[in-house]
């Protein structure tokens, strides 16, 4: 039923989906704002919409389209992830370094996605609020272990102060970039990109005619 | 319950043996006199029996008849695709292609259907003719001819598997799916693209989708009874879940504010049109406006416009407009439209969250309001009624005036009381100076008598001495 994402239409051009998961209120809204305006306003009444933007990177020789989807990170919404990372190559997980229990959700949404995605998608651990770093509960080491174990990255950001989004953007497309290239250069050997043998159906190929119509 | 008792039985009984009080008595035990005519039931059971058995009869011939509208349906199905035989296409319907029409011609039209395909097709609607005409007229205007011609072959060879498939839609779309990555594939490879953007090739493939949407929308579009039967159980659910909007999903819109209520009427209207077009473009176009209402009025309410924000109030909008055929339309678009459009881009992104609103409305439970499992079963069962909101009643222009009403009302009243109190306040003043007066008037009359009362006074002690007097001289003389 999953359909490939096209992350790659021709040479050095890429687009890839970008969902951010993270609870509500630890600024997953604001710190794309941030990137894409460079705004930050406690009530975002600029734009139309703050909840799913796309953006154009270059990275030297390659280009990426940059979908990035917001998600409703209230608990009760919990259960409607899946449908939002769906075909996603990269994954932000914010939490508040304030908040420890917003870092405990990330590690639940992490098991998810690696159960859900596999290694199709890249993840990145995001610590917001960096500047309310004399708060901090979460402490930055522990933060940075947690990701090494789940082969994921650390970063940490401050939407408000405009600290590492930037960054943290590049970062991440750089890394789906990575990840695509490299599985593209394993798949070379194994070329599986399989047309499934009921789906030439509706193709005009002579040999197929008739194989399935009289039923 | 009880069965009958035969009436005739009964009088035989009747005039044999003597009968007792019991066998008057209604047979449901109640207590009340029972008649045979009402099958020895009071007339109050027997009322209640009745309802009863007309309800069972309801259902059984609501039963028999849904039941026949599903055969009917199967049967239609099946007549459309058989219907597809060679002569009936001859008989019915001039394919617009042929271009000529009368007795001449047919010997060529045989000829040619019987070698290609593409002319085997069924009568067309005029939303289909529409199509094709302009779909034609695109291909020819955009690309060189011999790529018109085997995009046209293909799609027409798609179009024809398609109305004649009879397999569940998961292959179906399966298939569809593949035949558009195959287009895809070969159009890229073509030498016309390869020197082209390769937006090119999505704007083709746009074109083909929205060619084929248009004509085999009939067959694609809930294709079969269950998935209507589907859909108007949804629509039920939905209505019986409408309590929810008054305030149950935590939104950050200000309903005082008319500019917010017109664009949710806004977004309501454009939900409810997504059933309306046939293109996936213009239902994913109504989608967009839809949520684009939505930010409005979260905009207006000076709420943020995140995700946070967005998916409760898509949720709430969903619920109040309860759209015709949602599941269906939702199936139909995430089966055959393009994979870049309900996967990547803006419509991709609100066409994930109307599923999302749309997952969470199907499986909404007291759970995920986080409630007491009673009582979201009795506001889902219409037992109780929710507490008015501002949410509701926002949304009532009766209950915002009412209301706007009651509050001058309350105005008038506090100034009445106010006016009152001062009335009050006025009339004590009043007494105290007309008691302070009366006092100073006393005083002045005591201390300044008349001239009048004086010489009266002065008399009237003249008189009583004079009387004195007499008296005295009487005692003497007594």
């Amino acid at each position: 039923m999953d359909r490939a994402t096209t992350s790659a239409s021709s040479e050095g051009e890429y687009r890839f989906k970008v969902v951010l998961l993270g609870e509500g209120a630890v600024g997953k809204s604001s710190l794309m704002l941030r990137y894409v305006e460079n705004k930050f306003s406690p009530t975002h009444s600029s734009t139309i919409q703050a909840s799913f933007l796309s953006k154009r990177i270059d990275l030297g020789d390659r280009h990426v389209d940059l979908d990035i989807w917001d998600t409703a990170g209230q608990e009760k919404y919990h259960a409607l992830g899946p449908i939002y990372y769906r075909g996603s190559n990269g994954a932000l997980l914010i939490y508040d370094i304030t908040d420890q229990r917003s870092f405990e959700r990330v590690k639940v949404w992490v098991r998810e996605l690696q159960r859900a995605l596999g290694d199709t998608a890249v993840l990145l651990v995001v610590g917001n609020k960096l500047d309310l770093d004399k708060e901090r509960t979460v402490p930055r080491a522990e933060a940075e272990q947690y990701a090494k174990s789940v082969n994921a990255e650390y970063l940490e950001t401050s939407a408000k102060e405009n600290i590492g989004i930037a960054d943290l953007f590049e970062r991440i497309s750089a890394l789906m970039v990575d990840h695509v290239e490299k599985q593209r250069s394993a798949q070379v050997h194994t070329t599986t990109f399989t047309t499934s043998r009921r789906g030439i159906q509706l193709v005009d190929e002579p040999q197929q005619r008739g194989s399935r119509c009289c039923k | 319950m009880h069965s009958v008792a035969d009436p005739e039985l009964d009088d035989d009984r009747r005039l044999r043996v003597q009968i007792s009080e019991r066998d008057l008595l209604c047979i449901n035990g109640c207590g009340f006199y029972g008649t045979p005519q009402w099958g020895n039931r009071c007339s109050k059971c027997w009322r209640a029996h009745q309802i009863a058995e007309k309800r069972d009869r309801d259902y059984a011939r609501n039963k028999t008849l849904l039941t026949f509208e599903k055969f009917e349906e199967k049967r239609k199905l099946s007549t459309e695709s058989r219907s597809l035989t060679f002569r009936n296409i001859m008989k019915k319907s001039p394919s617009i292609l042929s271009g000529g029409s009368g007795d001449n011609s047919r010997d060529d039209r045989d000829r040619r259907s019987s070698t290609a395909t593409q002319l085997r097709t069924r009568q067309l609607s005029p939303d289909s003719s529409e199509a094709r005409v302009k779909y034609t007229d695109w291909l020819i205007g955009n690309l060189p001819t011999s790529v018109v011609q085997e995009i046209t072959r293909m799609t027409k060879y798609a179009e024809n598997r398609i109305n004649e498939f009879d397999v569940v839609p998961e292959e179906l779309s399966d298939q569809v799916q593949t035949f558009y990555q195959h287009l895809n594939d070969r159009l890229s490879h073509n030498k016309f693209f390869v020197n082209q953007d390769p937006a090119f090739v999505q704007d083709v493939m746009e074109q083909v989708e929205r060619y084929l949407s248009v004509t085999t929308y009939n067959r694609l579009f809930c294709p079969s009874p269950e998935e209507e039967a589907g859909d108007l159980s949804l629509q039920a659910r939905i209505r019986s879940l409408n309590w929810v909007t008054s305030g149950f999903l935590e939104m950050k819109l200000d309903f005082t504010k008319a500019e917010v209520l017109e664009s949710l009427d806004d977004a309501i209207t454009e939900c409810i049109s997504i059933n309306s077009p046939r293109r996936m473009d213009e239902k994913l176009d109504c989608l967009l406006k839809c949520c684009h209402c939505i930010f409005d009025a979260l905009k207006k309410s000076g709420a943020p416009t995140s995700a946070d924000e967005f998916l409760p109030v898509l949720i709430f909008i969903l619920i109040k407009a309860n759209p015709p055929l949602l599941q269906s339309n939702v199936k139909y678009i995430s089966r055959y439209a393009l994979p870049h459009r309900v996967m990547s881009g803006e419509s991709g992104y609100f066409f994930t969250n109307l599923s999302c609103a749309l997952q969470f409305v199907q499986n909404m439970n007291h759970e995920s309001l986080k409630m007491d499992k009673r009582e979201f079963e009795a506001y889902t069962s219409g037992q109780i009624q929710p507490p008015p909101s501002a949410a509701n009643c926002g949304c009532n222009q009766a209950i915002s005036t009412m209301e706007q009403t009651a509050k001058r009302f309350e105005n008038l009243l506090t100034e009445q009381q106010k006016f009152l109190e001062e009335a009050e306040e006025f009339a004590r003043q009043i007494e105290i100076d007309e008691a302070r007066v009366m006092e100073d008037y006393e005083e002045v009359f005591q201390t300044y008598p008349k001239a009048d009362l004086v010489d009266a006074m002065h008399s009237a002690e003249i008189e009583e001495q004079k009387t004195a007097d007499m008296l005295k001289e009487c005692g003497i003389t007594q």
